[in-house]
């Protein structure tokens, strides 16, 4: 059964975490929420304390500015009732501040943008909010390596222009890079437009500093200092190495660090290896009449495109609608060309696909950009198609693609799933699930799909009319589309992580030797269970 | 309607950052491996030459660019628009047409040459300017050259059935209607951001251009053709002194309190 406590709008003061299904450890009942002799504490070892510690029972506009920026996320299904805010500067801030909670059971929830979808960067309750805002400096990109070391709160978009000034990609893309940090995406390991071409997180991420419940900081690969006053130069000659391409010296810990949601510890530092910035870009976006087309499409683009290939991603024409009724406005126009009113009166439901290729040759790529779609369209694969033609329509392809989300969100309210499922059953998924809904009575539901077609992950998510939340309701839908993924031995969450919304789930979709140790990891990092209470293990 | 002529200049993309290479003195912009594509003011020439042909049928729609063999690919682009057949004028690769070499001068000059050639052309519509050199003088020149009505910065064109052509301009101070008498000459209008949302060209499209009649002409072929001289065409009436980046925006900085404001204010003598 899943914890009502996270659904509730009004967040609730508990002076006990709830909802705790391993009796054996009564550490975790220990938990308390912050009082104002820890307010003082953090006031006297914050180096800004009227910048990094916002205190919610000192005024009501501190208290309405927690609410707002912190306590809800942006998917507003989650609202915790954190009273403190701390907006350390340093690693040794951070240090100092977990090493005090640790020691007072003091519960914390470490948060980077509050841009993830499962609720992971909310408080359950009173938790102390850490969030690294004020963390980001970008140190430097090595200029042969392409190794670009940062602070954890370094948003990914300043990444992305850092980098590209340099002649580097910083090899993560995800729509809210306007807003989220680089510590939030890789402790949520997210997986974004390029996962295709770049691998992951748990690839690209080469040195990391992490700082532990007790206080103690972790050096992996990592070694600038954020403390200009206090460069205490006696650490570095234990830590052994920095920003490195390469380093098989021990137990890679980092990796549980990625996408391990801060209940391990929070990630202040990381080292990410960017490839070159490419010079050619080419970007089309594909209509086709059924699923069996797309996959033809896949095998196509890896064949004629090869290694210039970046991304592909697909949407629905449900989506598409949504996002033409809904959408900021960008790619209007070429939205109304490809759903035109010939496709709509045919009662056609196209599937479009976007194709990115990047490589260092402008002439080349375009011809052979060129020579897959003509192939494609002479096929019949696609029934239409276009190719961008300058950075406009570049922009307003991609564009098109990230107000996916947004417009759906904006439709009513929104079911969200994020699968993973095997490339060839991509469609049978949502197809089952709009069959399940309607058997089941279930109505005013629009089922919605797009995502990373070619990582096998698909976005689906369910659209309703009525806006209040039935929680029966919105069981049933669970149940539907999770058994629908499961039986294919599919994954119910393939890049948004677990956080609160998918915690219920872990003991059925683990195997309990893998639980087991996932638990004892925990035990062992995290003893008092102070780290994001209410989280990610079950 | 008969002919419609639309000059397109291939250029550096809008997004591209511009990087200059001052060692290399005015010349040192750096155009290697840099993304080009169709002048967006020429884009929308096209989109309004392509909506006045649907509008006036019979009329051809001629797009013509001056440059490196990489410009077919944007008559192609114009061609997969709409317009029903391409003028090459190819240029040798280190021939710059971002006002180091080819200049309006010289572009108008070519372009009266192809209007008296072609004959029967009603129109010559092009953008208002290149974002490269921003000049916006090929319009202009041209319409002086041929002795031509004129209308700049159009943001809205109606055509008469008299052969003239209304046009709303842009001004400083909002916008002008004047009427281009029908006169014998083709009429020049140069067309500014508002006339209209250039289409997309979709592969239905762009498979029927790959059909369509390009014709390629070396500069110096087209020159002799013209009965032009090929010196003048190619010296630069203007030479170009400088070419430097704008220097960068010195940071601001952040404050983090309205007392620290106060106090960076008072500081610098901004506030007593």
């Amino acid at each position: 059964m899943f914890s009502l406590t996270s659904r509730l709008r009004f967040g609730i003061r508990y002076a006990i975490v709830p909802s705790r299904r391993n009796a054996s450890d009564h550490s975790k009942n220990k938990l308390r929420g912050p009082l104002a002799q820890d307010v003082s504490y953090f006031r006297s070892v914050l180096a800004r304390p009227g910048h990094s510690v916002l205190d919610g029972t000192a005024t009501q506009d501190v208290k309405d500015e927690i609410d707002n920026r912190y306590n809800a996320d942006w998917t507003k299904n989650y609202q915790g009732s954190s009273d403190l805010v701390l907006r350390p500067q340093s690693t040794s801030e951070v240090s100092s501040i977990l090493k005090y909670c640790n020691e007072n059971y003091i519960g914390i929830t470490p948060q980077g943008g509050n841009t993830g979808l499962c609720g992971g960067a909310t408080p359950i309750s009173n938790e102390v909010i850490l969030s690294m805002e004020y963390m980001n400096r970008i140190y430097k990109l090595d200029d042969y390596s392409g190794v670009l070391t940062c602070d954890a709160g370094c948003i990914l978009q300043s990444l992305h222009d850092y980098a590209e000034e340099k002649g580097y990609l910083f090899p993560l893309d995800i729509g809210s890079k306007g807003t989220c940090q680089i510590g939030g995406n890789v402790s949520t390991n997210a997986g974004g437009h390029h996962f295709f071409r770049f691998g992951g997180l748990h690839g690209t991420v080469v040195g990391m500093e992490v700082v532990l419940a007790d206080g103690r900081v972790l050096r992996m690969n990592v070694d600038v200092s954020d403390d200009d006053n206090n460069d205490d130069c006696t650490h570095r000659f234990q830590q052994s190495s920095a920003s490195l391409r390469k380093d098989n010296t021990g137990y890679d810990l980092k990796q549980l660090f990625i996408g391990g949601e801060g209940t391990l510890g929070i990630v202040t530092k990381v080292a990410v290896a960017c490839p070159a910035l490419p010079t050619s870009k080419n970007v089309a976006l594909l209509v086709c009449n059924s699923y069996s087309d797309v996959l033809q499409i896949l095998k196509t683009s890896k064949e004629e495109l090869g290694e210039i290939l970046s991304a592909i991603e697909l949407i629905d024409s449900n989506t598409m609608k949504f996002v033409q009724k809904y959408g900021s406005g960008i790619g209007d126009h070429l939205i109304s060309e490809l759903l035109s009113p010939e496709v709509e009166a045919a009662d056609k439901q196209p599937l479009f696909i976007l194709v990115e290729s990047q490589g260092c040759d402008q002439e080349s790529d375009s011809s052979k950009m060129d020579a897959f779609l003509t192939s494609l369209y002479e096929s019949s694969t696609i029934e239409n198609g276009f190719l961008a033609q300058d950075s406009k329509h570049i922009e307003e392809i991609w564009g098109i693609r990230e107000s996916c989300n947004p417009s759906v969100a904006r439709a009513g309210y929104v079911h969200k799933f994020d699968v993973s499922i095997g490339i060839e059953a991509y469609m049978e998924v949502a197809e089952e699930v709009s069959d399940a809904l309607e058997n089941a009575n279930l109505s005013d539901l629009t089922v919605c799909v797009w995502g990373h077609v070619a990582d096998g992950n698909a976005h689906i998510n369910i659209v309703s009319g009525q806006c209040d939340k039935d929680a029966v309701r919105e069981e049933t839908i669970e149940n539907i589309v999770y058994s629908s993924v499961m039986k294919r031995k599919g994954s119910i969450s393939a890049e948004h992580g677990i956080g609160q919304s998918k915690r219920k789930y872990m003991s059925q979709i683990k195997d309990g030797a893998v639980l087991e140790l996932m638990s004892q990891m925990k035990n062992l990092f995290d003893p008092h269970f102070i780290m994001n209470p209410g989280k990610y293990l079950p | 309607m008969r002919k419609i002529l639309v000059p397109i200049k291939r250029v550096i993309d809008y997004a591209q950052k511009i990087r200059v290479d001052p060692s290399k003195g005015a010349q040192g912009v750096q155009l290697k491996n840099v993304k080009m594509s169709m002048n967006p003011f020429c884009e929308i020439a096209v989109e309004e030459a392509i909506q006045l042909k649907e509008q006036n049928k019979g009329a051809e729609v001629v797009a013509i660019s001056v440059g490196p063999k990489q410009c077919t690919e944007t008559i192609r682009t114009a061609l997969a628009m709409g317009a029903d057949r391409g003028i090459h004028i190819e240029t040798k690769p280190d021939v710059r047409g971002d006002y180091i070499d080819l200049q309006p001068w010289a572009i108008a000059t070519l372009l009266k040459g192809v209007v008296e050639k072609e004959d029967a052309v009603d129109l010559v519509l092009l953008g208002k300017q290149s974002i490269d050199s921003d000049c916006g003088q090929t319009g202009p020149l041209l319409a002086g050259l041929l002795n031509a009505p004129q209308a700049t910065f159009a943001a809205n064109i109606e055509r008469g059935d008299d052969g003239s052509f209304t046009v709303e301009r842009e001004t400083d101070t909002g916008t002008e209607t004047i009427k281009l008498n029908a006169s014998g000459k083709p009429a020049v209008i140069t067309c500014d951001l508002r006339l209209n949302t250039p289409r997309y060209p979709t592969m239905p499209n762009i498979m029927k251009a790959k059909k369509k009649p390009v014709e390629t002409i070396s500069l110096e072929d087209m020159v002799k053709e013209l009965g032009l001289d090929l010196d003048e065409v190619l010296t630069p009436k203007h030479e170009v002194v400088e070419v430097y980046e704008p220097p960068p925006r010195k940071e601001g900085e952040t404050v983090g309190s309205i007392d620290e404001l106060l106090g960076k204010l008072k500081e610098r003598g901004l506030v007593a």
